[in-house]
């Protein structure tokens, strides 16, 4: 029940999805965490990690919204307003 | 008038108009005379005559770009040094090209053992604008690319180079002025920056950059839709990024969208061809030995585009450059016959910086009319049309695009046997899900941790050259020949 997620949740499922497409966990769930941050995490892997959280989230990003997010803050913000507009 | 008296000439005349939009600020003509005014008046002070390569770290501001112009107009070549770059990798570079000066915008050096002209920091100088007289042959830069052996290889390109892919330019899209807003999407490191700074800048017009830190295709996007972008050169990767998003760009106001630096597909062209509406679509094609690129194919809207195996032509040579179609005892092949397309012309280099046996390899001279012509080999297998056009189908040996930027896949296997000894490893070009390239490293063992042999890569190669997927066999597979089986290997992957 993805739409009933915390924000706690979301981060956890965010961290694993990261963890997946990244293949490491040297980074820290900050609300600050910014892609240029993170060892790998480049055009194709950032393309990779929003396809995997539309599939597991279950939502669909706007390119308009893409392009507004500067971190992670950000990331969790616009997927709990998703979510909560399903 | 030439290159860079035409170059200084539009600085003046612009001094209002924006020349830069960088981080979310513009700068002037006129700010862009000042900075430069005082790094060339330094660089005036601090080297000497016989100084000709100047290294530049490439950061994305007014200090970086305006270094490149006072280099030029102090009659010197610039060497773009990506801070990121593994350091091994920049001293090789600096060594190479016996650089003893680099201009650095950093807040704090990257390179403390060299010479370093602050450029931030300099003060305030009158206008100094008069470049020295220097011929056709002085380099304006040289690029060093990924080598065979470990080693980086040195590309110079003169500004009789440069001036013959400027003038070929004008010719092929001469709808250009300082209305023009246009996309510079690539590092200084990689030739088509070049053309992304230097044609806005000839004309009056104003280079959008994409700070280094933001993700390129999301950005891009950004200033398509907020900046109204009317000129854009990018690489297909691009495209493919954005692809599931088509639906959503609708920019009316691009005029010239051109591609470059990989192969582009025929489907995804159509499809974005809805996004750009009014533009001219062009897919252009040359390796840096060539100045930026040589060949271009206008693609037209709804007509029936030239193509093949589903990858749109690379067109015709541009104007000051031949092409010719080779076999491998270098005879002249005919329309229709595959081989090896090799370039000649106004905009070809001289030759590889201080490498006379990549040269040998590299370069022939051929007759035509009596005069003796030299030609590059590419290495890229390609047929001729009747008409003239181009067909891409690979490589003929193993060098592989990873956005745009080229790489020796034998220089990563080679990298990867020296740390892990005896080992054997394959380097291979993968296709990833998008229709994009990725590298993948097949080891011929049982499966290890491989963390360190990815920092020992890490610390060697830039960041593109890393393997993204690694694949343990314990027995690699054999072709008749045998010789490891590189299709085979490639499948396994999947």
């Amino acid at each position: 029940m993805v739409n009933c997620m915390d924000r706690n949740e979301i981060i956890n499922e965010l961290r694993n999805i990261f963890i997946g497409i990244l293949h490491h966990e040297n980074f820290v769930m900050s609300e600050s965490l910014s892609a240029a941050e993170v060892d790998g995490w480049d055009s194709l892997s950032h393309m990779n990690i929003i396809t995997e959280i539309e599939h597991r989230f279950n939502v669909r990003f706007k390119l308009m919204e893409l392009n507004k997010l500067n971190n992670l803050g950000n990331l969790i913000t616009l997927l709990e307003a998703k979510l909560q507009h399903k | 008038m030439n290159l860079l008296n035409e170059l200084v000439a539009s600085i003046v005349s612009g001094a209002g108009h924006p020349a830069f939009f960088i981080h979310g600020q513009y700068y002037s003509y006129a700010n862009l005379e000042e900075k430069l005014s005082s790094i060339k008046n330094v660089i005036q002070l601090n080297t000497v005559e016989s100084e000709k390569n100047i290294g530049i770290v490439t950061n994305d501001d007014l200090e970086t770009y305006a270094a490149i112009i006072a280099i030029w107009l102090e009659g010197k070549a610039y060497v773009p040094l990506n801070p990121a770059n593994p350091k091994e990798r920049n001293e090789s570079v600096i060594e190479q090209a016996c650089i003893k000066t680099i201009i650095d915008s950093s807040a704090e050096t990257t390179f403390p053992d060299y010479r370093i002209i602050e450029s931030k920091k300099l003060t305030k100088t009158s206008a100094n604008l008069t470049p020295k007289q220097t011929n056709g042959d002085s380099l304006a830069y040289i690029l060093f690319t990924s080598g065979t052996t470990g080693k980086p290889k040195g590309v110079p390109i003169t500004m009789a180079n440069l001036q013959g892919f400027v003038n070929a330019f004008k010719q092929l899209w001469p709808d250009i002025n300082e209305q023009d807003r246009c996309l510079q999407m690539f590092d200084l490191t990689f030739d088509l920056s070049v053309m992304s700074y230097l044609i806005p800048l000839l004309h009056g017009a104003c280079v959008y950059t994409i700070p280094k830190e933001k993700i390129k295709y999301l950005h891009i996007y950004e200033l398509m839709e907020t900046h109204k972008l009317t000129i854009a050169l990018m690489v297909p990767s691009m495209l493919h990024y954005l692809r599931p998003y088509f639906n959503e760009i609708h920019s009316e106001e691009m005029k010239y969208s051109l591609f470059c630096g990989e192969a582009l597909p025929l489907d995804v062209t159509e499809e974005w061809s809805k996004c750009v509406p009014n533009a001219e679509i062009f897919n252009v094609y040359g390796p840096t030995e060539d100045t930026i690129f040589c060949t271009h194919y206008r693609f037209i809207k709804g007509s029936n585009n030239k193509s093949h195996n589903g990858i749109l032509s690379i067109g015709k040579a541009m104007p000051g450059t031949r092409t010719i179609i080779i076999d491998e005892n270098e005879n002249l092949l005919v329309a229709g016959q595959p081989g090896q397309l090799c370039l000649s012309g106004i905009q070809l280099t001289p030759g590889y910086w201080m490498n006379e046996e990549k040269n040998k390899e590299a370069f022939f001279t051929m007759q035509n009319n009596g005069a003796s012509e030299r030609f590059y080999k590419t290495g890229d297998l390609c047929m001729m049309d009747e008409a003239g056009d181009i067909y891409y189908s690979g490589r003929i040996d193993f060098q592989t695009k990873i956005q745009g930027l080229r790489v020796e896949l034998t220089e990563i296997e080679f990298h990867a046997k020296s740390f892990l000894n005896k080992i054997n490893v394959a380097a291979l070009a993968l296709a990833d899900g998008i229709g994009n390239t990725e590298i993948g490293l097949a080891i011929e063992s049982k499966k290890f941790d491989t963390a360190s042999l990815m920092g020992y890569l890490k610390s060697k190669m830039p960041v593109y050259m890393i393997p993204k997927k690694i694949l343990f066999e314990e027995v690699f597979p054999l072709n008749s020949n045998e010789k490891i089986d590189r299709v085979k290997l490639t499948q396994l992957f999947k």
